[in-house]
């Protein structure tokens, strides 16, 4: 009776597509818990989500669109660049090196407040000293990977 | 005798370099110890795993000690372990005892510290030595206590295990791996991203974006608004320093440092956690606890005794069963699959020298922590006031060379870093939780396989549940935590009303 019982829990994995057995399992626990969480907070879904909208268009709270874009935008361009420029100077860094200097000098520029003349020289002094130092040690001293 | 060979300059070396750079970056607001262990990981590829680790437990013990910089001088805590630091500290740096709040932290520090130290020595081995007998149906279902134990304790239950379990969807992107009894085929995405993911996204990256970059976007945000915009406060003058302090407070310590040790070897709970609970015992069981919250040294000694001790207990179940603690752990995790070592329970007794060095480094740690920040910290206070837009790019360029490195320089791995960058700001905003997370993607690759070797074993489900007495208890822990959490939430909600 009870190994009756316990047959119910058989189960027989096909090898060929075993690797769909524990992701779709936990794909169904996953949607399951979706489906609950929305269901405990549809309420707070809509206006959650109109809050969002009327926030990230600057509509609404303190929200600063300038430097979080522009952080995004320029870290793409940043990530993009070296790849492109990492086919020009393969193996050697030089990549890495000179669009760091150039992201880390407009980042600084997005975050700093106001503008002045000692400011701007640290500014640069840092996205020049700190890249090539940063490139000096990693891929000349201990050979590390760089684009 | 290899281990004395080890010992080299370099070693203690490199101990100091993390340990001051981690005091650092625990130091500034919004840097975390995991921030500085997951920026610095790069400069391990260079060297061998015991210089390498010896590094990043300096980070680790440095990064957890200089949160109580901020929390003092402040009153915002460096790293979320240091929340409590504040409710005294900051009352005592307002008085004028700035100092005698910092250093009498750093003693408790340096206790808590050595406290889980020994415990990580002494406990680890034993239950590396008890796990070494677990089956697969066991490793599965330890995993499974893990999450859940991890979602328990987050704010809200449902949030906490869909983390939990998405962190494992995401594992499983990529393919079956034939190297651990899988079919080779791949899952979970479409024939175009097969050129990309057919290894499945790599740990760090997915680390470092959501650790690093999530971080400066979260203050991109908020425009800086709180960059040294605060007034701080000096540390010359005032009542000094003495070890009289700590008269009567041998009780407090202790006890704080088993609660800090007991709570890291919980799997992601985290250090705010074992700062809330020790100071709250502290409050409930000291003769007089009227003072405390209004400059009380007693109050510090808690705080920071229980999040030192955090460190050693954090490695035990690492070390022993190869699941990480808290968030620095996971990403030790990854220093020692970039070495080619696997942690879990063969990890100690297969290497000996290395288990010993990891002692020595975190011991090593402790007391140079205490060295640099009891004699110069007053240099170190002057740390708070370096500002974001001078550190955060080059914070972001640190990950790039972490991404990029880890698999010998393929670009799509920094791409990752940014898609993990942006998921953890969404994840943060949405009210996603981000340990659970880490930790789902970090064992549910094992999980699967366990699972999976399981029922092709055993051929019925019920094995999960009836293989031995150690799977039943640990069904009964899970039972445990799922109502404990339940027991929380529904507490936690009622007490608005309560309160209304």
């Amino acid at each position: 009776m009870e190994s009756q019982w316990l047959s119910l829990f058989d189960v027989t994995i096909d090898f060929d597509q075993s690797h769909l057995f524990f992701p779709r399992i936990v794909t169904w626990i996953l949607l399951i818990l979706l489906a609950a969480i929305l269901l405990t907070r549809y309420r707070l879904l809509v206006p959650g989500l109109k809050h969002a909208g009327r926030v990230l268009a600057g509509r609404e709270g303190d929200f600063d669109r300038k430097r979080f874009f522009g952080t995004l935008a320029l870290t793409t361009v940043y990530f993009y660049m070296m790849g492109v420029l990492s086919d020009v100077f393969p193996n050697t860094g030089y990549s890495f090196l000179i669009c760091s200097i150039v992201f880390v000098f407009l980042l600084s520029l997005l975050y700093v407040g106001q503008l002045s003349r000692r400011l701007v020289v640290i500014i640069v002094l840092n996205a020049l000293i700190a890249p090539a130092i940063a490139w000096y040690v990693l891929a000349q001293l201990f050979r590390i990977t760089l684009p | 005798m290899d281990i004395l060979s080890h010992l080299t300059p370099m070693f203690f070396g490199l101990i100091a370099a993390g340990t001051l750079i981690g005091i650092i970056f625990g130091a500034i607001p919004g840097m975390t110890a995991t921030m500085a262990v997951a920026v610095c990981l790069p400069l391990t590829y260079a060297f061998g795993l015991e210089n390498g680790v010896a590094l990043l437990l300096g980070l680790y013990v440095g990064g957890i000690s200089g949160g109580m910089v901020p929390a003092v001088l402040l009153n915002i805590p460096g790293t979320p372990s240091s929340i409590c630091t504040t409710f005294d500290g900051y009352p005592m740096a307002q008085k004028g005892e700035g100092e005698r709040a910092l250093k009498t932290g750093i003693v408790a520090s340096i206790f808590g510290g050595l406290f889980s130290a020994a415990v990580l020595f002494f406990f680890a081995p034993v239950l590396a030595d008890f796990a070494i007998k677990f089956s697969n149906v066991e490793k599965f279902l330890i995993i499974l206590l893990a999450l859940t134990v991890i979602a328990s304790l987050c704010s809200n239950l449902l949030m906490g295990i869909f983390s939990g379990v998405l962190g494992v969807w995401l594992s499983l992107i990529g393919t079956y791996s034939i190297m651990e009894g899988g079919n080779g085929e791949t899952r979970l995405m479409f024939d175009f991203m097969e050129y990309y993911l057919i290894d499945g996204f790599s740990l760090l990256p997915v680390l470092i974006g959501i650790f690093g970059l999530t971080t400066v976007l979260l203050d991109a945000e908020t425009g800086f608004k709180g960059d040294s915009e605060h007034g701080r406060i000096s540390l010359k003058g005032g009542k000094k320093f003495s070890f009289g302090v700590f008269k009567g407070q041998l009780t407090n310590l202790v006890r704080s440092s088993g609660i800090g040790t007991f709570v890291g070897m919980l799997p992601g709970v985290g250090g705010s956690a074992a700062s809330v609970l020790a100071y709250s015992q502290e409050k409930n069981f000291s003769r007089d606890s009227s003072q405390m919250g209004k400059g009380a040294p007693q109050g510090i000694v808690s705080s920071e005794a229980s999040n030192n001790a955090l460190t050693g207990g954090a490695l035990v179940p690492l070390l022993s069963l190869g699941i990480p603690g808290d968030s620095t752990t996971a990403i030790l995790i990854g220093a020692f699959t970039l070495q080619g070592i696997q942690v879990g329970p063969l990890f100690i007794g297969n290497n000996m020298d290395t288990w010993y060095l990891i002692i020595i480094a975190l011991v090593i740690a402790n007391v140079l922590m205490f060295g640099i920040m009891y004699f110069a910290i007053r240099h170190i206070a002057k740390v708070i006031e370096v500002p974001k837009y001078i550190l955060y790019p080059l914070i972001i360029m640190m990950c790039v060379v972490g991404a990029y490195a880890i698999n010998y320089g393929i670009m799509f791995d920094v791409w990752t870093l940014l898609l993990f960058g942006v998921f953890g700001w969404v994840a943060h905003k949405i009210g996603l939780e981000t340990v659970p997370l880490i930790i789902g993607f970090i064992l549910g690759k094992s999980a699967e396989v366990y699972f999976v070797k399981s029922l092709e074993s055993y051929g019925n489900y019920s094995i999960f549940f009836t293989k031995s007495p150690i799977a039943m208890f640990l069904w009964v822990l899970i039972a445990v935590s799922l109502a404990f959490a339940i027991y929380l939430n529904i507490r936690n909600r009622r007490q608005p009303e309560i309160e209304s």
